[in-house]
C-alpha cells in the first residue's frame, strides 16, 4: 500500500525553542550563509518558528507556529516548474530533482508558505566543518531551488529495510530530524493513509485546520491550535 | 570498441585517478600522508555512540551518529589524512532520563564545537605581548614540563594556596578529580563562574528544603503553573527535559485543560507560552508570590502551617503575611487587587499547582528572599516532593558547591601565583566593575585548558586544548530534570582529530610527575579508569539536612543609579541560541532567528513601542545604553514584550575574541553591569542596573532578521 507522509504541529506543545531548526540544518546540509548574506534574506532555514504578537503591554501574547513545506496533494509550486524539478513523488511529497532545476525561481514565487530557499552561491564549509555533513543528503549547487523534504533520506532507508523484511513501516519509527528533536513532542509525522497512525488521528483533532487552507492547495499539515483555559474546565 | 558500461567507466577512473595522485607526489607541496585506518567501519553504515553534552549543567545523554570519513588530523606530530568514525549528528538518548531522545537547538548544534575551524589542534606558549594572541606551537612535553616545574616550585616554598583554578560549575567525576587534585596539592578549592549562575535558587532550596539543588519540575502531572521569570523552556535549568515535560502538560493528560500564568518584567521565550501574561517591575516578582500566599491563608484555603519550614523561612508567614494584602501588591507591582485574589483562588483550587521561579527573577539584591517566596507558596500548597510538584532528582552532593565565588579570588589582595583555567570566561562575563582582566594581568603564569581562544585563555602562558567532548570520556550526574537518577557515562565516539589531550588524564599525569607526591596520591591512573570507578563524592541524604535557621525578611530590591539620571531598568537575558556567549562561536546558532525577534548574527536592545516614539527610535536605529558603569551601541528592536521602563537585550554578542565567528559582532551588555549582589550567596545581580538610552544613529545594517514568512497572516485564513 502507497504510503501518504503528513504532519501534525500541536501549537499547545510548540514552545518555540526552535530545536527543530537547527536539527534540520544538521541532517539536511543546509548551508550557513554568513551575516553578510543573511542580511540579503538569503538565511536558508527548511523550517522556521514564526512568532505572532497579539495585543499591547502589558497584556500582549505571542503565538508560535512552525512552519515547514506543507507537502501540498495540489501545489503550486509544481505547476509552474518548466523542467518539472519540482514535482509530486509516489508518496505524496512535493520533491525537489535538484539537477533539473535550472533556477527560474517560479516555485519560490508560488508558494504562499514562502518556504523554498534559493542557492545563490554554491555552498561553503570552512574546513573541518564539512565533516558535520550527512553523507546521506546530496548537496545543492547554486542556482538550484531546495526545501523541506520531510528527511526523504529516513524515508528511502526505512522503506528499504521494511521491503527487506516484507513488513509495512511502524508507526512512531520513523520521524524526521525536527520531530526527532522536539523536546515538547508538539511534531507528529507519519502516514496518513494509515487510519490508525498518530498522525491521522491527530489529524482528524477538532482543534485541527491547515494553513491558509481556503487557498485550495491541500497541506498535508495540519496544524493543532492551542486549548484556551476557563475556571469551569479546568 | 568495448562499451563504456558501468564496470569500464569504474576501472579507466580508477586508473587514471591513481596515476594523477601518482603524478601529484612528486611535487612535495601536495604530500599528503595517509594513516593507516584506526578503526574498521562499512562505509555509508551508521553506528551509533553514546556521549553528553557539554554545554551546558543539564547533563543530556546524547547519541552520535557515526559514519566512515577523511579527516585531516594530527598523528605523532605529523597532518596526514585517516579514514575515521566521524559523527554526523547529534540525536537525545531515548535511554537517558534527562533528554528522554529529545535535544535542544543547542545540543544539536554540539557537533561544531567539534569541527570547529578556529579549534585549537595543539599546545601553545605565549610569544607576544600578553592578550596579543600571539602563540607558538609546542610539544606536549616541553610543555608539562613547564607546567609542572612551576607547580614544584610553589609547592616547594610552601605556596600552593596561591595556585587558583576556575572552571565552569560542572558536576561529575571531572569535578571531582579537578576538586582532589586541588586538595591534595595544598590549593584552595576551584572557583565554578558562569554569567547565569544558580547560586541563588540552590541557596534558597537548601534554607526551604534542605536541597542545595536546582530544582525539578514534574509538570508532566501539573494541572495549574506559575512561572515567576523561570526561562525553563529555554535556556534555564534543565530544557529539555522541563520542555518534554511541558508537552505532556499541555496534551498527555486526558480530560485536563492546563493553565500557565508567566509572572516577569519582560516576555521570555517561555512567557510566550503562557495562557496568561503578567507584567510587573524587576524585583517584585515575589512580592506576588506572597500576596497570592496571603489571599490562600486569610481565606483559610491551606493553613500557613502547610508550609512547614518553607514557611518558617519566611518572616511574618505564620500570620498570614500581614504586609502582603492585595493592595499592598498592587502598591509594588501595579497589578489589581481582584486580579491577585482571582489568581489565588485559581492557584489552590486546580492542583497539583506549582510555581517555579529561575532566572531573572533571581538576579536581585532581593534574589534569595524572592526564591523563599515562591518556596513557600509551593509548600503552602503542599507541592513539594509530591507529583506534579516540584521535585529533586537523587544525586551526589555538588562536588562544586557551594563553590568558591570569582570574588575570592578577584578581591583578595594577592593575585594568585599560578591559575588554571578550565572553559570559564570571566574576562568576557564579568562586570567592569570586578576588574578581573586587571587582575588576570597581574597572575605570573596562566595556564588555559579550554579549546578555543577566547577573551580569558588569550591571557593565557600555556594553552593545553583539551579533546572535544566526543573524543572523550563523558559523564554527567544531572542535579535536575529527571524523577530518578539519571546518571550517563561514556567512552569517546571518536578518536581525537587532533594533538590534544584529556583534561582530566593531564591533570592525573601532572600529579605523578610532581617532585613533591601528592598527598594521599589520586587513586586514579586514567580517567577512564575514574568514571568506571565509584566516586568518592558522598550521596545526597535520603532525609535532607534541616539545620535550624532564621526567617529572612523581605527586602525590596535595590538597583544601581538614581531613577533621575537613569530612567530604565536594563534586564539582560540568555540568549536561545547563544546562551551566556559561550556558543557564540557557532555558526548554526549565529544563524539561529531567534524566536521573538527572527535575529540572526546580532545583538539587539528591546524597547517598547511607545517609549521608541517618545524617543525618535525606529527599528534598526543604534542605540546607546549608558550606566554609570559602562555604556553599549546596539541597534533597537521594537519590542510589545517589554514595559515603557525597562530595555532588554540578550547575552552573547560583543566578543573581542572568540573565533572568526563571533569575534568583534555585536555588543556584550555585561558592560554595562553593576557590581551589585545579593548579599547573602555573592551572586551577581545582573538585574539590577539602571541605564539610560538615546539614539545615536540611523540603522546600519547589524541587526539581521530572518526574512522568511507566511505570506499572508495565517489566522486572517479561518481559524489560528
Amino acid at each position: 500500500m502507497a504510503y501518504r507522509w503528513g504532519m501534525v504541529v500541536d501549537l499547545d506543545r510548540c514552545t518555540g525553542c526552535e530545536a527543530c531548526v537547527t536539527a534540520c540544518h544538521a541532517e539536511n546540509n543546509l548551508p550557513t550563509v554568513g551575516a553578510d548574506e543573511a542580511a540579503r534574506g538569503r538565511a536558508m532555514h527548511w523550517i522556521r518558528v514564526e512568532r505572532y504578537w497579539e495585543g499591547e503591554f502589558p497584556d500582549v501574547r505571542v503565538k508560535f507556529r512552525p512552519v515547514l513545506c506543507q507537502q501540498c496533494g495540489n501545489a503550486p509550486c509544481e505547476a509552474v516548474c518548466p523542467t518539472y524539478a519540482s514535482h509530486q513523488n509516489e508518496d505524496g511529497l512535493n520533491a525537489q530533482v535538484y539537477n533539473r532545476c535550472i533556477g527560474t525561481r517560479y516555485c519560490g514565487n508560488a508558494c504562499m508558505y514562502n518556504v523554498r530557499f534559493f542557492n545563490f552561491f554554491h555552498p561553503q564549509w570552512e574546513k573541518p566543518l564539512q565533516l558535520q555533513l550527512n553523507p546521506d543528503v546530496s548537496l545543492r549547487e547554486s542556482g538550484v531551488m531546495e526545501k523541506c523534504t520531510f528527511c526523504v533520506q529516513r524515508i528511502k532507508a526505512a522503506k528499504s529495510a521494511a521491503k527487506a523484511e516484507d513488513r509495512a513501516i511502524a508507526d512512531g519509527s520513523l520521524q524526521p530530524a525536527c520531530a526527532q528533536a522536539c523536546p515538547a513532542g508538539a511534531l507528529v509525522f507519519g502516514d496518513l493513509n494509515d487510519p490508525e497512525s498518530r498522525v491521522a488521528r491527530l489529524s482528524a483533532s477538532p482543534r485541527g485546520s491547515k494553513l491558509l487552507e481556503d487557498l485550495g492547495a491541500e497541506p498535508k499539515i495540519t496544524y493543532l491550535h492551542r486549548q484556551g483555559w476557563h475556571e469551569s474546565n479546568a | 570498441m568495448t562499451p563504456m558500461d558501468r564496470r569500464r567507466f569504474l576501472k579507466v577512473t580508477a586508473i587514471t585517478g591513481t596515476s594523477a595522485a601518482l603524478a601529484r607526489c612528486g611535487n612535495p607541496e601536495h604530500q599528503i600522508i595517509r594513516f593507516v585506518p584506526e578503526e574498521e567501519l562499512t562505509p555509508g553504515i551508521a553506528v551509533w555512540k553514546p556521549s553528553v553534552c557539554p554545554l551546558c549543567n543539564a547533563g543530556c545523554g546524547v547519541l552520535a551518529r557515526v559514519m566512515d570519513g577523511d579527516a585531516e588530523v594530527f598523528r605523532n606530530g605529523e597532518a596526514g589524512v585517516t579514514r575515521m568514525g566521524l559523527p554526523r549528528k547529534l540525536e537525545g538518548d531515548p535511554a537517558h532520563g534527562v533528554s528522554q531522545g529529545r535535544l535542544c537547538v543547542r545540543g544539536q548544534a554540539a557537533l561544531q564545537v567539534t569541527y570547529h575551524p578556529d579549534r585549537l589542534a595543539s599546545p601553545r606558549r605565549r610569544v607576544g605581548e600578553r592578550g596579543s594572541g600571539a602563540f607558538e606551537d609546542i610539544t606536549w612535553d616541553a610543555a608539562l614540563t613547564e607546567l609542572i616545574g612551576r607547580l614544584d616550585t610553589l609547592v616547594e616554598a610552601g605556596n600552593a594556596g596561591q595556585i587558583a583554578f576556575i572552571g565552569r560549575p560542572r558536576r561529575g567525576r571531572r569535578a571531582e578529580l579537578v576538586a582532589e587534585f586541588l586538595r591534595r596539592i595544598g590549593a584552595p578549592a576551584p572557583v565554578a563562574f558562569e554569567f547565569f549562575d544558580d547560586a541563588v535558587i540552590r541557596r534558597a532550596n537548601e534554607l526551604s528544603f534542605g536541597r542545595y539543588q536546582l530544582p525539578t519540575i514534574d509538570l508532566a502531572r501539573t494541572h495549574y503553573l506559575i512561572g515567576f521569570g523561570a526561562d525553563f523552556l529555554g535556556t534555564w535549568n534543565s530544557p529539555v527535559a522541563h520542555g518534554a515535560a511541558y508537552g505532556r502538560m499541555r496534551q498527555g493528560q486526558p480530560g485536563t485543560v492546563t493553565k500557565f500564568v508567566q509572572v516577569e518584567p519582560r516576555m521570555s521565550q517561555t512567557g510566550a507560552s503562557a495562557n496568561e501574561w503578567v507584567a510587573v517591575p524587576p524585583g517584585t516578582e515575589g512580592v506576588v508570590a506572597l500576596g497570592l500566599a496571603h489571599v490562600i491563608m486569610r481565606d483559610g484555603l491551606r493553613p500557613a502551617s502547610a508550609a512547614g519550614r518553607a514557611g518558617a523561612m519566611v518572616e511574618g508567614f505564620a500570620q498570614g503575611l500581614a504586609a502582603f494584602a492585595p493592595a499592598d501588591v498592587e502598591r509594588y507591582t501595579g497589578i489589581t487587587p481582584a486580579r491577585i485574589e482571582r489568581l489565588a483562588r485559581e492557584f489552590a483550587a486546580n492542583g497539583p499547582a506549582v510555581a517555579v521561579i529561575g532566572g531573572p527573577a533571581l538576579a536581585h539584591t532581593n534574589g534569595l528572599a524572592q526564591a523563599l517566596a515562591v518556596n513557600a507558596l509551593n509548600a503552602l500548597v503542599g507541592s513539594v516532593d509530591v507529583p506534579g510538584g516540584v521535585l529533586f532528582t537523587p544525586t551526589e552532593v555538588a562536588p562544586v558547591g557551594p563553590p568558591r565565588s570569582l570574588r575570592e579570588v578577584v578581591g583578595g589582595a594577592a593575585a594568585p601565583q599560578l591559575l588554571l583555567l578550565d572553559e570559564a570566561n570571566p574576562v568576557y562575563a564579568s562586570p567592569p566593575g570586578w576588574h578581573v582582566a586587571d587582575l588576570l594581568q597581574r597572575v605570573p603564569f596562566i595556564v588555559s585548558f579550554g579549546a578555543f581562544v577566547d577573551e580569558t585563555s588569550v591571557l593565557a602562558d600555556l594553552l593545553l586544548p583539551d579533546h572535544s567532548f566526543l573524543e572523550s570520556w563523558t559523564e554527567s550526574s544531572p542535579e535536575s530534570g529527571s524523577a530518578d537518577a539519571a546518571n550517563a557515562t561514556a567512552p569517546p565516539a571518536m578518536h581525537p582529530l587532533y594533538d590534544t589531550r584529556s583534561m582530566p588524564d593531564v591533570l592525573l599525569d601532572v600529579a605523578r610527575r610532581l617532585q613533591r607526591p601528592l598527598d594521599p596520591p589520586l587513586p586514579w591512573q586514567t580517567f577512564d579508569e575514574m568514571v568506571q570507578a565509584p566516586t568518592t563524592v558522598p550521596a545526597m541524604p535520603a532525609a535532607p539536612s534541616r539545620a535550624p535557621d532564621t526567617p529572612r525578611a523581605w527586602a525590596d530590591a535595590r538597583f544601581d543609579g538614581e531613577a533621575g539620571t537613569y530612567p530604565f531598568h536594563f534586564l539582560p537575558y540568555a540568549s536561545q541560541a547563544l546562551l551566556d556567549g559561550s556558543l557564540a562561536h557557532l555558526p548554526w546558532l549565529q544563524e539561529l532567528p531567534d524566536p521573538l525577534t527572527t535575529a540572526m548574527w546580532s545583538a539587539w536592545v528591546e524597547i517598547n513601542p511607545g517609549t521608541a516614539e517618545r524617543l525618535g527610535i525606529a527599528e534598526g536605529d543604534m542605540v546607546e545604553i549608558t550606566s554609570a558603569h559602562g555604556s553599549v551601541r546596539a541597534p533597537a528592536v521594537i519590542s510589545p514584550g517589554i514595559g515603557p521602563t525597562a530595555v532588554a537585550m540578550p547575552a552573547g554578542q560583543g566578543h573581542d575574541t572568540f573565533t572568526r565567528y563571533a569575534s568583534g559582532r555585536g555588543a556584550n551588555p555585561v558592560h554595562v553591569l553593576a557590581p551589585l549582589d545579593e548579599p547573602e550567596t555573592g551572586a551577581l545581580a545582573w538585574s539590577a542596573t539602571r541605564v539610560r538610552i538615546a539614539r545615536v544613529g540611523a540603522a546600519d545594517g547589524s541587526l539581521i532578521l530572518f526574512a522568511g514568512a507566511t505570506r499572508e497572516r495565517p489566522d486572517h485564513h479561518g481559524r489560528g
